[in-house]
């Protein structure tokens, strides 16, 4: 069974169109890199998948079950977002024990590897407003990976983080993924991309212009990056040769 | 609900904000006390400051607040939790910081210097005051997306109840002074929830002669049991219909 479902969504803001009829499915066990340039839709996206928008049209189904009022569809899901802010007062300890109190017992089987490899451990009576952003991101990818999620969405998650911790987290979303785990992570880093992805979904204008293995853009356009390869694709003489538009 | 609620009252009660407020209204009451030697009329300056700052902070603490936990209040709403338990949770926790704050800085004293059923009734107005004007900041800041403009109009609210609405009131009163219209009086004042408390306390005070006819329409209505049932359901209800606003544009909003 497919882990997330998108059935022609769409959402208007205004008069603006964020996202015409958006079909895609994504299995479980598999890293969809989401790409497109600013303003493309993948935030809406993203957002209306966490239930956090309100499709205008369409639906979305993940494990099943309709994106709707019911929440406990979301139990399975782990975000980490772009920007993370906290309760400023409470510790990291407490911010945690908050976050397992509101799963229940979902919160039972726990992954904090991520803590440690991190470098949380030293963190965890800090007064959040003491930590920096990067701090700051690194407590929310703790958050995200703890409760071992179904479906995991990563909101450019290795911004603001240095280099190491941003590999280790990327290790933890491969790790996820080999475990069963959906991935969906944006991103504007196109060795990123390249490297983890199974599939690439490409927004443009709120418009999903494909879902491809990057072996294949590359096949298609005999560039030997993805960087190269996506204008190339992109334009109308390469489009024919690949299938799945 | 009370998971979320007991986490952000464990925030709040290290709030600056909040810890600030207590200490001015605990300086500022016990400061009235302390230089006038008739407590009857510290009790009355008191409850001037009171009917304005109270309101006014708590409007305007809401609404900040809720910007600033924003992003939070998102990643609340990706749990598996109900986005009306995410509110009702908040707006708990902050009235009941924002309460108790009020309790510190002017129970404390107020029960401490003058004792009696005035401190109590000053206290219970603060205290519903409090619960209202927190359900109002709510409901502007969930409607509202701009911080700027959301602040503006919660200043606009509170200049609108705390003046304005006591202006047309007087305007009224004046207008047609040759008419009896003290009866109509009664029902507007209860319409806005800082004249209704000023009312109740000024009752309490019995300053109400002072106001010759007028305040006699008000000790007959507000004095008996029915007058005080109509004033608590009218501050019930300026707490209940924002919060229920709040919360149906916080459940139907595109976080």
């Amino acid at each position: 069974m497919d882990r997330v479902v998108l059935d022609g969504l769409s959402k208007r803001y205004g008069r603006l169109w964020a996202l015409r009829d958006v079909r895609a499915r994504f299995a479980p066990g598999e890293t969809v890199m989401v790409i497109g340039p600013n303003g493309s839709g993948k935030s809406t996206l993203i957002r209306c998948m966490l239930g956090l928008v309100h499709p205008t049209e369409g639906g979305i189904s993940i494990n099943g079950c309709e994106v709707g009022r019911d929440p406990s569809y979301r139990a399975g899901i782990g975000y980490m977002p772009q920007f993370a802010e906290f309760p400023r007062e409470l510790t990291v300890e407490q911010l945690l024990r908050m976050m397992s109190d509101i799963r229940g017992s979902r919160s039972g089987a726990m992954d904090d590897r991520l803590i440690s490899q991190l470098g949380m451990d030293a963190l965890l009576d800090k007064r959040i407003g003491s930590l920096s952003g990067g701090m700051r991101q690194k407590v929310s990818a703790v958050l995200a990976f703890r409760y071992r999620p179904d479906l995991l969405v990563l909101d450019e998650p290795t911004a603001g983080l240095d280099p190491v911790s941003a590999g280790k987290l990327l290790d933890a979303a491969m790790r996820a993924k080999r475990d069963g785990a959906t991935v969906l992570i944006t991103s504007h880093i196109m060795e990123e991309v390249e490297r983890l992805g199974d599939r690439v979904a490409y927004l443009e204008d709120g418009r999903l212009r494909f879902v491809l293995p990057p072996e294949l853009i590359l096949e298609a356009t005999g560039e030997r990056t993805l960087s190269q390869a996506l204008p190339a694709y992109l334009s109308k003489k390469h489009r024919s040769h690949v299938e799945g538009l | 609900m009370w998971k979320v609620c007991k986490y952000t009252l464990l925030d709040l009660a290290r709030n600056r904000f909040a810890i600030g407020y207590a200490l001015l209204l605990l300086v500022t009451s016990s400061g009235l006390f302390m230089l006038e030697a008739d407590d009857t009329k510290a009790l009355i300056t008191l409850s001037q400051v009171v009917l304005a700052l109270t309101p006014l902070l708590a409007l305007v603490f809401t609404i900040i607040w809720h910007f600033n936990q924003l992003e939070f209040t998102v990643l609340l709403a990706v749990q598996p939790l109900r986005r009306e338990s995410i509110l009702r949770a908040q707006y708990i926790a902050v009235s009941t910081a924002l309460s108790g704050s009020f309790v510190l800085g002017v129970g404390l004293p107020v029960l401490a210097w003058a004792p009696g059923p005035v401190a109590w009734t000053l206290l219970l107005t603060g205290i519903g005051l409090t619960l209202v004007f927190c359900a109002l900041g709510l409901w502007i800041a969930v409607w509202q997306r701009d911080r700027a403009k959301a602040v503006g109009i919660g200043l606009v609210t509170w200049v609108g109840l705390v003046l304005l609405y006591d202006t047309l009131l007087l305007w009224i009163m004046f207008t047609f002074s040759d008419r009896p219209i003290e009866p109509l009086i009664v029902p507007l004042a209860a319409l806005n929830p800082i004249d209704l408390s000023r009312i109740i306390i000024m009752l309490r005070i019995d300053l109400a002669a002072l106001l010759g006819y007028t305040g006699a329409v008000y000790e007959r209505f507000f004095g008996s049991i029915g007058g005080a049932a109509v004033s608590a359901t009218a501050l019930a209800l300026w707490m209940a219909i924002p919060f229920l606003l709040a919360t149906r544009s916080f459940v139907r909003k595109d976080l």
